[in-house]
């Protein structure tokens, strides 16, 4: 226990537990999202894609990492005309990761930079937090809460059915590329600042356990954060106490409570939704306006 | 209010296949027409394509006067005129009945309506937990909110399909009733006969009216 408490009195590993709790209330919508476009994929499409963009930067002499960003920004903007097709998302997801790959090996080649060495620029740790990192992953959560808070009405008719969406006056094309925008460059970013294996404990895992759990948008993001506050927590603590890295510790963690989400029976989870409310009637309509019965 | 609805020359193709051929057909404001036709005569089609979820590759469809182009200009037209889809999309996602129910512009309205309709304790309940005939009436309740939000015609495309007899035939009333422009796709015979027309289609043709 003293081993604990002193590694916790640690300044990287206070950042690491700050960093871990902003991403985990964050991060979670972002794999709410994720599972809602059905683009679990999207991880190695935008690790890639990163890397063309790391590629692209060190060819043009400008910041690797904020090109990175760049392109993966403009790819999620990309793939969005792409979602009216038949193979939709995550066909796009799987062109692009092709696509990417290829690229940026020719990129690399043609600059004359060692590939792996690209590849470092965007491998990040959680352990590795800086100050800098901290900024970025709380703007990034802010950026997240903004969008879901604001148009959060709009997103559940639109991660229903986009032409239901479309048919209630949602702006669903903008919203959608709004929406993979902000998906891309978070799983971008998130890889720098956390290491590739650890963005899918803090996006995908949570997100997974709520849409066991939730029975609307609502709900499913609350839930995602809650498992995302609790399995980060507990993986974070227990990766101390066992003196093992954080990474697979942390995925770990998160993966059975994952999993035990699965087992809670149906009724149960009527009874635990946080989204639950009693049915309501309409307050009574004025006949006037009772316009289906002339 | 209430529009008057001008399909002209109206044309829709899957591919090389023609859907809908060069379809002209004019519903005077306040007209219920109902549109009948074999299976994969163009019926759908031509509605989705009224509402700007299907590509023309030739003619026009106006409601009250107006065509639609822009992205602007097709909301409004998605304001204009309710929709009760055929295809009733359980979702990939859930959406709790109350949500959609809210989406149709008139919550009030919508809740009275679906409490009209049998399905007034469900709100809270996810769309995918429904039955096919629940799913409908409350699509149905949610279009009925939307013509009292301000909605100034409806297309139901086949609003009777899950439902029992007693069902089709308060459906039937309920739609009868309506002061709006309806264009209804249907095989219903009690929904056909609460309407003052019967247009038919056939290989994407309209052939009688």
């Amino acid at each position: 226990m003293d081993g604990f408490l002193d590694l916790l009195s640690l300044p990287a590993v206070q950042r690491s537990a700050i960093g871990l709790l902003i991403a985990a209330v964050g991060l979670p919508i972002v794999g709410v999202f994720i599972i809602g476009l059905d683009i679990i994929a999207v991880r190695f499409a935008m690790m890639h894609v990163a890397l063309l963009g790391i590629a692209v930067g060190l060819l043009a002499g400008l910041d690797p990492m904020l090109c990175g960003l760049a392109a993966c920004a403009l790819a999620g903007a990309g793939v969005a005309p792409l979602a009216r097709r038949p193979t939709g998302l995550p066909g796009a997801m799987g062109l692009l990761m092709t696509f990417a790959i290829a690229a940026a090996l020719l990129v690399l080649s043609v600059s004359g930079v060692n590939a792996t060495g690209a590849f470092e620029l965007l491998w990040g740790s959680i352990l590795a937090t800086r100050e800098i990192d901290l900024i970025v992953l709380g703007a990034l959560t802010v950026v997240v809460h903004v969008l879901f808070w604001r148009w959060r009405r709009q997103l559940a008719l639109l991660l229903f059915d986009r032409e239901v969406a479309l048919c209630s006056g949602v702006a669903a094309g903008p919203l959608l590329l709004a929406l993979l925008v902000v998906v891309a460059v978070a799983i971008g970013a998130s890889i720098r600042l956390t290491g590739a294996l650890l963005v899918d404990a803090l996006t995908i895992l949570p997100a997974l356990g709520a849409r066991n759990l939730g029975r609307s948008l609502r709900s499913m993001v609350l839930w995602a954060v809650a498992l995302g506050v609790v399995g980060n927590t507990a993986g974070f603590a227990v990766a101390l106490l066992i003196d093992q890295p954080p990474g697979p510790v942390l995925v770990l963690v998160a993966g059975t409570l994952t999993l035990l989400t699965y087992l809670i029976p149906e009724g149960a989870r009527d009874a635990i939704d946080p989204g639950r409310r009693a049915d309501r009637g309409g307050d009574p309509v004025p006949a006037g306006q009772r316009v289906w019965q002339r | 209010m209430t529009a008057a609805i001008t399909f002209t020359t109206v044309t829709c193709r899957y591919g090389r296949r023609t859907a809908v051929d060069a379809v002209d057909l004019d519903v005077a404001a306040g007209e219920h027409v109902a549109l009948t036709g074999a299976n994969g005569s163009g019926k759908t089609t031509l509605l989705r394509a009224a509402l700007g979820l299907h590509p023309t590759t030739g003619g026009t469809v106006t409601v009250g006067g107006e065509s639609a182009r822009s992205g602007v200009e097709w909301a409004r037209r998605r304001r204009d005129v309710a929709w009760v889809p055929q295809r009733l999309a359980p979702g990939r996602f859930p959406l709790l009945v109350d949500e959609l129910l809210d989406s149709g512009g008139h919550p009030d309205a919508a809740r009275e309506a679906a409490g009209q309709l049998d399905v007034g304790g469900l709100g809270h309940r996810p769309l995918h937990t429904l039955s096919g005939g629940q799913l409908q009436r409350v699509f149905l309740a949610r279009a009925l909110g939307a013509v009292t939000a301000g909605a100034r015609a409806l297309f139901a495309d086949e609003p009777t399909a899950a439902l029992d007899f007693d069902g089709q035939e308060q459906v039937a009333t309920l739609l009868a009733k309506l002061p709006v422009t309806v264009i209804v796709v249907s095989h219903d015979r009690a929904m056909t006969r609460a309407c003052d027309r019967v247009a038919e289609m056939a290989a994407g043709k309209l052939r009688v009216i």
